[in-house]
């Protein structure tokens, strides 16, 4: 049969980013797609050699827009693990607070891209209405909306008083009240539905195959998280990750809205943990310039993140690394794509949501 | 197959056409910024004495400070807006203001060539000031 190359991207209505996808139809059916990527390269992991260490936390938090502050908390952590610094509590506590709002910042931002993706724009304005509130914890508790600039190696940056923290939490309730309602739309909706149920299934067996990581994993069934490594209190923490079995665009929206659940629940759970009261310690003073080289790993809303970090005892680095989860994800996007209809391709693109800027650095 | 008729997002549909908006009418109604957000450096010249911690600690280098000149510059366009400045500064002489930044045009660009959002303050000479102040 004869053969069609269609270019999809790198401008696409469904892309929110810059991707290429050269697909090569039969017919109506994708046979084969190669990814092109480097669009939006900045180069950011070579500036290592020209920020200081100390100032390079904010470069970091700005190779993404929607898990900012994920980079910023790693990047801190790998630094932290080198010099042996000890961080007080009440910075851990406020650190994977705000890394879980983050985590339901970034999933809604999702949810929203998602529906508005297979057309159901009234749905994306709703999420993204609640993803606002969202925004406007961080920015009364941070200082930013966006980029929080709020870590600091050896701590964070501000306190959150306790009435504040309560307060997040009372809003958050309210939000997780308002959210279950539009979750009954994404799970029972029948144009939902047909589009997205069946459609690019990966398998447990595929998906571990090609090293998927983050929802798109644990919507085929893989038990796999690495906040079940117990590191950065979650060990202190009630939690099991969120799985579907199904594998399909469906199973992996509905992970996601769980977790958004989960994360509402965790915060909770946080914020009775922490160490209370005012005036206790946020972050330590660090001295000395790091020397050896480590990796640490987080869950981000996308996935399992690896930085990678080597010094050489001066005050520039030698080498600094991101492995993020898009880039991860990416195998099993082709994976999916080949052999599906032309008209799923956005859907399945989707709904590994790509974050292209983490992709590239 | 899922059923056609099964419409979860209807009723909300139909209420929304009869409610409130979400959304603000930006000029006319605005939000006003929350207590602590990151805006805009404000700047005080009197208490300054120009130890150039602020430049050197910036990570964006938007900062420019001259002790003999005793001359205190911002970038405003080139400022993150990170607060680094304002927690080395040692005299309290910068602060953190909710103001968003303003918005600058090309026609901005001033007589030496400074870029649009370039602020800057000159200080009193403290070496030629002190003893024309003794003399009186």
């Amino acid at each position: 049969m004869k053969r069609t190359i269609i270019p999809f991207g790198p401008q696409h209505p469904v892309l929110p980013e810059p991707i290429v996808l050269d697909l090569l139809l039969e017919d109506e059916k994708v046979v084969d797609a190669i990814p092109t990527i480097g669009y939006i390269h900045r180069g950011l992991e070579a500036m290592v050699d020209r920020v200081e260490f100390t100032e390079m936390g904010f470069v970091v938090e700005r190779i993404c827009g929607i898990c900012s502050f994920m980079h910023g908390m790693g990047y801190c952590l790998a630094i932290e693990s080198i010099m042996n610094v000890e961080v007080p509590d009440r910075a851990r506590w406020l650190r994977i607070i705000w890394a879980e709002i983050s985590r339901i910042q970034s999933h809604l931002l999702w949810l929203g891209l998602g529906a508005d993706a297979f057309g159901f724009e009234n749905l994306f304005m709703h999420c993204w209405r609640m993803r606002e509130e969202i925004l406007d914890i961080f920015e009364k508790t941070t200082g930013g909306r966006i980029i929080h600039s709020v870590n600091r190696i050896g701590g964070v940056r501000r306190d959150v008083s306790d009435s504040e923290l309560i307060a997040i939490v009372a809003k958050l309730d309210e939000l997780g009240k308002a959210f279950d309602k539009t979750a009954k739309v994404f799970a029972s909706d029948a144009s939902i539905r047909h589009r997205l149920s069946g459609v690019g299934v990966l398998s447990m067996a595929n998906a571990r195959a090609v090293d998927a990581v983050g929802p798109m994993a644990r919507a085929s069934g893989v038990r796999m998280d690495t906040r079940l490594t117990g590191q950065n209190l979650y060990d202190q923490l009630e939690f099991e990750p969120v799985l579907e079995t199904a594998g399909d665009c469906l199973a992996r929206v509905v992970v996601r809205m769980r977790e958004v659940r989960q994360s509402i629940d965790l915060v909770h759970q946080m914020v009775a943990k922490m160490p209370k009261g005012d005036g206790l310690p946020i972050e330590t003073k660090v001295r000395g310039m790091p020397s050896g080289e480590t990796f640490t790993r987080l869950e981000q809303p996308r996935g399992e993140v690896v930085y990678y970090v080597k010094a050489n005892g001066t005050k520039y680095l030698e080498r600094f690394r991101a492995r993020t989860p898009t880039f991860a994800n990416i195998p099993a996007m082709i994976k999916l794509v080949k052999g599906c209809d032309l008209a799923d391709v956005p859907n399945i693109i989707l709904t590994i949501d790509p974050c292209i800027s983490c992709t590239e650095r | 197959m899922a059923n056609p008729f099964r419409l979860p997002m209807a009723p909300r549909t139909i209420r929304n056409l009869f409610s409130k908006p979400s959304t603000r009418r930006y000029p006319y109604e605005i939000r006003p910024r929350f207590e602590g957000a990151r805006g805009t450096i404000k700047f005080d010249v009197e208490t300054c004495n120009y130890c150039m911690l602020c430049a050197r600690r910036c990570p964006a280098a938007a900062i420019t400070v001259s002790r003999e000149e005793r001359y205190w510059a911002i970038e405003h366009l080139t400022c993150i807006g990170c607060n680094v400045c304002v927690e080395v500064c040692n005299k309290n002489s910068l602060s953190m203001s909710t103001d968003s930044k303003s918005v600058h045009t090309h026609a901005e660009v001033g007589p030496q060539g400074q870029r649009p959002g370039h602020e800057e303050w000159h200080g009193p000479d403290p070496v030629i000031a002190a003893p024309a102040a003794a003399k009186v």
